[in-house]
């Protein structure tokens, strides 16, 4: 399991920073990439990540209109969604691209964003047939 | 059909809405190719079949005659909307363009699994209705199944793929240099058996919101890989939640690029409280 | 020499005590790129900053990474100490080991020590990669631009000129006093309201650094702060100007309640605005007068409440008892909304008057009888729960202000947001004027239906916060932070790999990308002061033209490969 996480500076962050001070346990396999706001996350580079052999990627933004860059994040999602299209037409499954927009706030949303995330792609097929 | 074409082939000449025409021209030994031709009786020679697309040779074209220069060209379906989004991306000024539009026939329809096999400015032909893409048996078997054997079969298709670049080198559209699939930071190169995964990935992800269905990069697959079963599923995408589809309308661009309240998406709320610009066009 | 340095914090143990940072700090020396490593006490002790800002200086490393707590919790401040030592902030690599790792991970001591030798060498991939944008220093145009010579606007004008600074205000009608030139007496003082306008109107006649430009439409604005270029036709021709800050008192319009209560219909159906339009032209003798509150406001549609209808009722209510004592006048209302003590004891004044009050439900709004012009008014006490038939010969009713139609066109031309009813949004709850985009302020009813009153005051907020912005001389685009916080960086285009596709001039939601000409081809250009580093542009040029240097794409994917190990599965 394999985890990536891009978590925006004003948003996912803050959950991650709060999940800490409540000593929340979580599985380790997860690793997270800040960044000043989710509209800084290529669609390429979640490919990229998918390409390197991550099972899974979230990207955790704010509200649809709580983006510190007026309107950013919009086309974030939107992005995101048409890259979710791409990953189930080859199988892969748009599941595996989690899209977390202003769900990741506080601590305990936080870490059930991250556990839920866990256990589904836990249940999911491996990606074998790309490894191999 | 033809006769008519040509006549208005011979009138932008002749009128000089244009000063080439480019379209096919059957030569010496009967050999077809692309042709600009650029006075009234050379017109005499010029054909429509087969399908040939001639977007990026235009593009090219364009980019290399004098300033000034115009350019008519014979477009089916395919060929306008491509051309169509080449001037929205600012490739080919559209003072410079003509297009002279012919319908396909339905036959052609059906074998490039078109959807709309006509230009938006028909000149010559009566168009036939399009093909619902995604019930075509062949395609219908590329995007079924469950994940896992999707993966399975995609994963088997993909891992022929040689890394020619020839899907990207006949895409109208791809027209950057250099482009993100020869950076090994996106796509490792130097290694065998190539990385194909973020290759494809990238590649149709960056043609998503601006294929036009042409087929180009299926044509040009030495391998046979059907790539335009992936552009397909995202075109639908983009049709189904913003009723949008590359290439039709020049004044629209792709709404992924806007906010929601200019370009909202079916299935996507906005909440109430959400600040943000209305849906009144930018000035 | 070059090279990194790396320090693990221990945290007073509290990161020490799950992840073994002795091993972490072996791995961190076996590392090709790491010139000096050590594990040090706690980083948020002043000694240890010293210590380790001179240990930085002896190794000769150029780079830094700290494994400590959070950014939120002492991490920031540690990487701001080592910023005022004269380490580049792009050269510092803050890796969260505390609440990312030690503390979400502590029954499993093996995979967390792990995972933090993989964010560590992920930062130190990703430091590799990571430049600081280009800065760039601009003089400031010690001017203002006003948008709307309201009651807001012309104090806006009025203050910044009383501090010598020179004030181009733009309008889009005839003459100064906005919507006061339509309105006979103001509440809560009740003086004329061309009286109330006159010191503000003078000023702009006679202080010469007021610069007055009726009938104007602006047409374009581009720039930055502290030096925004508009364009603007007026009736003085088409003009240039030039201006540091911009504010925007443009104002709102009444809205018109066509389809309710059968207004346009009945003859004796008028609004609020059309009843000062008659004061204006003299006394009028009203024997019955009701007026209805919340017309098209407070409902679904216009969830808000425009503040400024119930004491224009109160205050035309009260002028109609005084003209005719003998005068029934109702206010039909739904609550009234009077805060503050001023506003208080004028409703108190009207009751006192014998004005009187009657509220109805929403779902049960009053109905008019009458064929060419109203007979008399139904309504629903909903207090009384009683149906009430009033006679009258005139209905008032009071609609609310709704945004211009061409806010969302100047949002655009700026780079602003507006609210989704069309007013201008202010960049906080906290920075009331201020918006998202430096330089630009907004006041009056562009931002909020207020009454006079407000718009003044908020006139000269805006103003102040104009002036502290034109007072300084110059200033640095790296200084500009509409967020909290430091500027994390602004975005540049490769001229020569740009395509001119045009995409992030469509995507940049601050106006802050536009396309050059250079010869036969586009190229896309960001303008630095108006750019606030979102990376909505990175994220769609199709082929990587446009970067943030502070996250280069080779940072980001140079950071996944280390993410597991440096595994890379393919
Ligand atoms: C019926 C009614 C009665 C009222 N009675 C009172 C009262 O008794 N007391 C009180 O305190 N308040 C009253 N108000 C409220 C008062 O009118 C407003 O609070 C006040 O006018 C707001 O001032 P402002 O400067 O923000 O905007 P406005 O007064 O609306 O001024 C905006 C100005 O900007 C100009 N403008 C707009 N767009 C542009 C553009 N694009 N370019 C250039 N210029 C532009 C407009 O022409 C206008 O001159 C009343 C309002 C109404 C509707
Ligand atoms: S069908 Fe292929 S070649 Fe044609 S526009 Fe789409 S991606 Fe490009
Ligand atoms: S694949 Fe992407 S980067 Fe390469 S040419 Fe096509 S659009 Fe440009
Ligand atoms: S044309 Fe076919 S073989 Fe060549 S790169 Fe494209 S998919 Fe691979
Ligand atoms: S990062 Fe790009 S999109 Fe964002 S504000 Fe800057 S120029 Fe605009
Ligand atoms: S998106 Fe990239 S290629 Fe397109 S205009 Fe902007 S910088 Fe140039």
């Amino acid at each position: 399991m394999k985890i990536l996480i891009f978590a925006c500076k004003w948003c996912g962050l803050i959950g991650a920073d709060g999940a800490g001070k409540k000593r929340i346990q979580l599985p380790t396999q997860f690793r997270v990439i800040p960044v000043e706001c989710a509209a800084l996350v290529e669609p390429d580079a979640v490919i990229r990540a998918f390409a390197s052999g991550m099972t899974g990627v979230a990207v955790l933004g704010c509200h649809l209109g709580g983006c510190r860059f007026n309107h950013a994040n919009h086309a974030a999602i939107k992005r995101l969604e048409l890259l979710k299209t791409l990953l189930d037409a080859t199988g892969i499954g748009g599941k595996r691209l989690l899209i977390s927009f202003g769900t990741a706030h506080e601590d305990h949303q936080y870490a059930e964003v991250v556990k839920t995330f866990f256990d589904e792609l836990e249940a999911m097929p491996s990606t074998a047939a790309w490894i191999s | 059909m033809l006769e008519k074409i040509k006549n208005i082939a011979r009138t932008i000449l002749s009128e000089k809405q244009a000063d080439g025409v480019l379209g096919l021209i059957k030569g010496q030994w009967d050999i077809i190719q692309p042709h600009i031709f650029e006075s009234p009786v050379e017109v005499d020679a010029l054909v429509i079949e087969p399908k040939w697309l001639l977007a990026k040779m235009a593009m090219t074209v364009l980019r290399s005659s004098r300033e000034g220069y115009r350019l008519a060209v014979v477009v089916r379906g395919c060929d306008e909307r491509a051309l169509t989004e080449l001037v929205k991306r600012n490739q080919i000024e559209k003072e410079r363009l003509v297009t002279l539009g012919i319908a396909c026939t339905a036959e052609q329809a059906q074998a490039c699994i078109c959807d709309r096999p006509y230009p938006q400015k028909l000149d010559c032909g009566e168009a036939v209705a399009g093909v619902d893409t995604l019930s075509v048996e062949s395609v219908k078997e590329l995007l079924a199944g469950d994940g896992p054997e999707r993966m399975e079969k995609w994963a088997n298709i993909l891992k022929r793929c040689i890394k020619c670049y020839g899907c990207r080198n006949s895409c109208p559209i791809c027209v950057c240099v250099p482009c993100k699939l020869e950076d090994q930071v996106w796509v490792e190169t130097g290694v065998i058996p190539a990385e194909v995964l973020s290759y494809h990935l990238i590649r149709a992800l960056h043609l998503s919101d601006t294929c036009v269905a042409c087929g180009a990069c299926q044509e040009a697959c030495p391998v046979n890989i059907p790539l335009m079963a992936l552009q397909m599923s995202m075109r639908e995408m983009l049709r189904e939640t913003y009723g949008y589809e590359a290439g039709l309308d020049p004044d629209r661009k792709s709404p992924i690029l806007y906010d929601l309240c200019k370009e909202p998406a079916a299935g996507q709320a906005l909440p109430d409280w959400v600040n943000s610009l209305r849906k009144d066009d930018e000035s | 020499m070059s090279g990194i340095a790396v320090f693990l914090c221990r945290c007073f143990g509290e990161v020490k005590r799950v992840i073994d940072l002795d091993s972490l700090q072996k791995e961190a020396e076996r590392h090709n790129d790491v010139v000096s490593s050590a594990v040090c006490e706690s980083l948020c002790l002043a000694d240890d900053i010293e210590k380790t800002a001179s240990r930085i200086g002896e190794s000769g490393a150029d780079k830094v990474v700290i494994g400590g707590c959070s950014h939120l919790a002492r991490g920031g401040a540690a990487v701001d100490a080592l910023v005022e030592r004269g380490i580049k902030r792009s050269a510092i690599g803050l890796v969260d080991l505390r609440e990312a790792c030690a503390w979400i991970h502590k029954d499993d001591p093996e995979r967390a020590t792990e995972k933090a030798w993989d964010l560590i060498s992920m930062e130190i991939a990703g430091l590799h990669h990571r430049r600081e944008s280009d800065d760039v220093t601009v003089s400031v145009c010690p001017e203002a631009m006003i948008v709307g010579a309201g009651p807001a606007g012309l104090s806006a004008a009025r203050t910044l000129a009383q501090m010598g600074f020179k004030v181009h205000l733009v309008e889009r009608g005839s003459n100064p006093g906005g919507m006061l030139n339509l309105i006979s007496h103001v509440y809560p003082s009740d003086e004329k309201a061309s009286e109330k306008m006159k010191t503000f109107v003078d000023e702009v006649d006679k202080n010469s650094l007021i610069n007055f430009y009726p009938k104007a439409k602006i047409n374009s604005i581009t720039g930055f702060a502290g030096n925004f270029n508009v364009q603007v036709s007026s009736s003085g021709g088409e003009q240039r100007l030039r201006a540091g800050a911009v504010i925007l008192a443009s104002g709102a319009r009444v809205w018109l309640p066509h389809g309710l209560y059968r207004y346009g219909k009945l003859t004796n159906v008028i609004t609020q605005m059309e009843l000062e339009r008659q004061f204006i032209k003299g006394p009028r003798e009203i024997k019955t007068a009701v007026f209805i509150q919340c017309v098209g406001a407070r409902n679904h549609e216009r969830p808000y409440c425009a503040t400024m209808c119930c004491p224009s009722s109160l205050k035309n209510a009260v002028r109609i008892k005084e003209e005719n004592p003998d005068a029934r006048v109702f206010i039909l209302h739904r609550d009234i909304m009077t805060p503050g003590s001023v506003l208080e004891a004028y409703y108190r004044n009207a009751l006192a008057k014998g004005v009187q009050f009657i509220r109805f439900e929403e779902t049960n709004p009053p109905e008019m009888l009458g064929d060419e012009h109203v007979e008399s008014v139904e309504v629903f006490d909903s207090i009384s729960r009683m149906k009430r038939t009033l006679e009258c010969d005139l209905v008032v009713l009071s609609t609310p202000l709704i945004p211009n139609d061409d806010n969302v066109k100047l949002a655009h031309m700026l780079g602003l947001q507006v609210d989704r009813y069309g007013f201008f949004s202010e960049i906080y709850p906290l920075h009331p004027l201020e918006t998202r985009m430096d330089g630009v302020f907004i006041c009056g009813s562009a931002r909020w239906p207020v009454s006079s009153d407000n718009a003044i005051v908020q006139g000269e907020g805006a103003a102040a916060k104009a002036a502290a912005l034109l007072g300084s001389k110059a200033f640095s685009a790296l200084s500009l932070s509409r967020v909290p916080g430091e500027k994390f960086g602004h975005a540049a285009v490769n001229a020569e790999k740009c395509t001119g596709c045009g995409n992030c001039v469509a995507v940049c939601p601050f106006a802050a990308c536009r396309l050059q000409k250079m010869g036969r081809k586009s190229i896309g250009r960001v303008n630095k002061l108006r750019c606030k580093a979102c990376g909505n542009c990175v994220s769609v040029c199709p082929n990587g033209t446009v970067q943030l240097p502070e996250q280069d794409y080779r940072a980001v994917a140079a950071m996944i490969k280390q993410a597991f190990g440096g595994d890379s599965a393919l």
